[in-house]
């Protein structure tokens, strides 16, 4: 229910207080978002199978944010960053929806 | 990209859940419970521990991230989420039509430079024409004409005066630079003809009667003498008896005028 409620309070802040986001961040900070709703799909799963461990989603929501926003930094580098960062959020979205489907399972029981 | 391999202490069933059949039976973490019972339990009621506290604080983080990149990607132009190729490409194309923007105003300009010289030719031209038009005016004795001159004043008691002596004067006046001369109201022109009618004088067919009035413009200090050289045009009137006295005058003003008439035949030759 508290992460309900911080996720809540995230959107509402980040709508209200409207942070300026520096320059450097600003390119991997969709593609942040997007792994970090991976995540969260992750452990809302592991949730319901009753085997999630908060250091674990910890661990995994920073590492798949710093992991994505790195891939992005390299292809911009390499020069494939557009290609590289539609690859990311295409895994990164398959992940989602399997996530998703058993979490409907759970749910929904179908 | 690790996110949902959150059982490290135990075995991971398999790779991420297939999407094929599955029973959505209670999973092998909570044997006595459902998943639906768990998420239940984790609603409500809210419980402060620490796995939900830490959760709240990494949910509260996408939030963020998710309301500001919505709110860039809503808000701000389109050029504030673009690549660095893609803001090259489009930095080359408004060069490019900068340039060619610029190439049109250089020759938008050159043609409006180009018309007001034209213009400018064509009032010029227009002027000329019209001081043109007034000096042929003065010559053809269309238009009244001012200047300095005499003013010659023939009085004949006894109509000894007869045209010929009239016309001497004229000729005379003339040789000496006169440039517009009227006698009595009748503008004397290149076309100007003399006659005797019974016992006066008539111009181009208008009789003319004493005292004659010549008013010419000219230089006086040619004029006058020209008048007077010893021989000329008063001594010959002063023989016939006649009086003439010449003025010189600052301002004459010579304003008879005469009909501008069309040749019949004779065109300009010149193109």
């Amino acid at each position: 229910m508290i992460a309900v409620l911080g996720l809540v309070a995230g959107v509402v802040a980040g709508l209200l207080v409207r942070p300026e986001v520096p320059a450097v961040v600003e390119p991997y900070l969709p593609i942040a978002v997007v792994a970090a709703l991976d995540a969260v799909f992750g452990g809302l799963r592991a949730m319901l199978d009753g085997i999630f461990v908060d250091k674990v989603f910890v661990v995994s929501f920073l590492s798949n944010v710093v992991v994505a926003a790195l891939i992005v930094f390299l292809g911009d580098k390499l020069g494939v960053g557009a290609q590289l960062s539609t690859g990311v959020v295409v895994v990164l979205g398959i992940r989602i929806f399997s996530n998703a489907a058993a979490i409907r399972r759970h749910v929904f029981r179908a | 990209m690790d996110a949902n391999d959150n059982a490290p202490e135990q075995p991971v069933p398999g790779p991420p859940q297939p999407a094929g059949p599955q029973p959505a039976a209670p999973q092998p973490g909570g044997s006595e419970q459902t998943g639906r019972q768990r998420l239940k339990a984790g609603l409500w009621p809210p419980r402060l521990s620490r796995a939900q506290l830490v959760v709240a604080l990494l949910l509260f983080v996408l939030g963020l991230g998710l309301a500001i990149q919505v709110r860039s990607t809503s808000e701000s132009s389109a050029l504030r989420g673009a690549r660095q190729e893609d803001l090259v490409r489009i930095l080359d194309e408004l060069d490019g039509r900068t340039k060619r923007l610029e190439d049109e105003k250089q020759k938008l300009e050159d043609q409006r430079k180009e018309l007001e010289n034209s213009s400018d030719q064509a009032e010029e031209a227009r002027k000329q024409t019209v001081e043109k038009e007034r000096q042929l005016g003065i010559l053809a004795g269309t238009v009244a004409a001012q200047g300095p001159g005499i003013t010659l004043k023939v009085t004949d008691p006894k109509g000894q005066v007869e045209s010929d002596m009239l016309l001497d004067t004229i000729q005379e006046l003339r040789a000496a630079g006169a440039e517009a001369i009227q006698i009595n109201g009748v503008r004397v022109v290149a076309g100007s003809y003399f006659s005797d009618e019974n016992g006066g004088v008539a111009i181009d067919g208008r009789k003319i009667s004493q005292p004659y009035e010549f008013r010419v413009i000219g230089k006086p200090q040619d004029l006058e003498p020209a008048l007077n050289i010893p021989g000329g045009v008063i001594q010959t009137l002063e023989k016939e008896q006649a009086t003439a006295t010449v003025t010189r005058s600052a301002k004459i003003v010579v304003d008879a005028l005469r009909p501008a008439k069309q040749p019949d035949y004779a065109r300009s030759s010149s193109p």
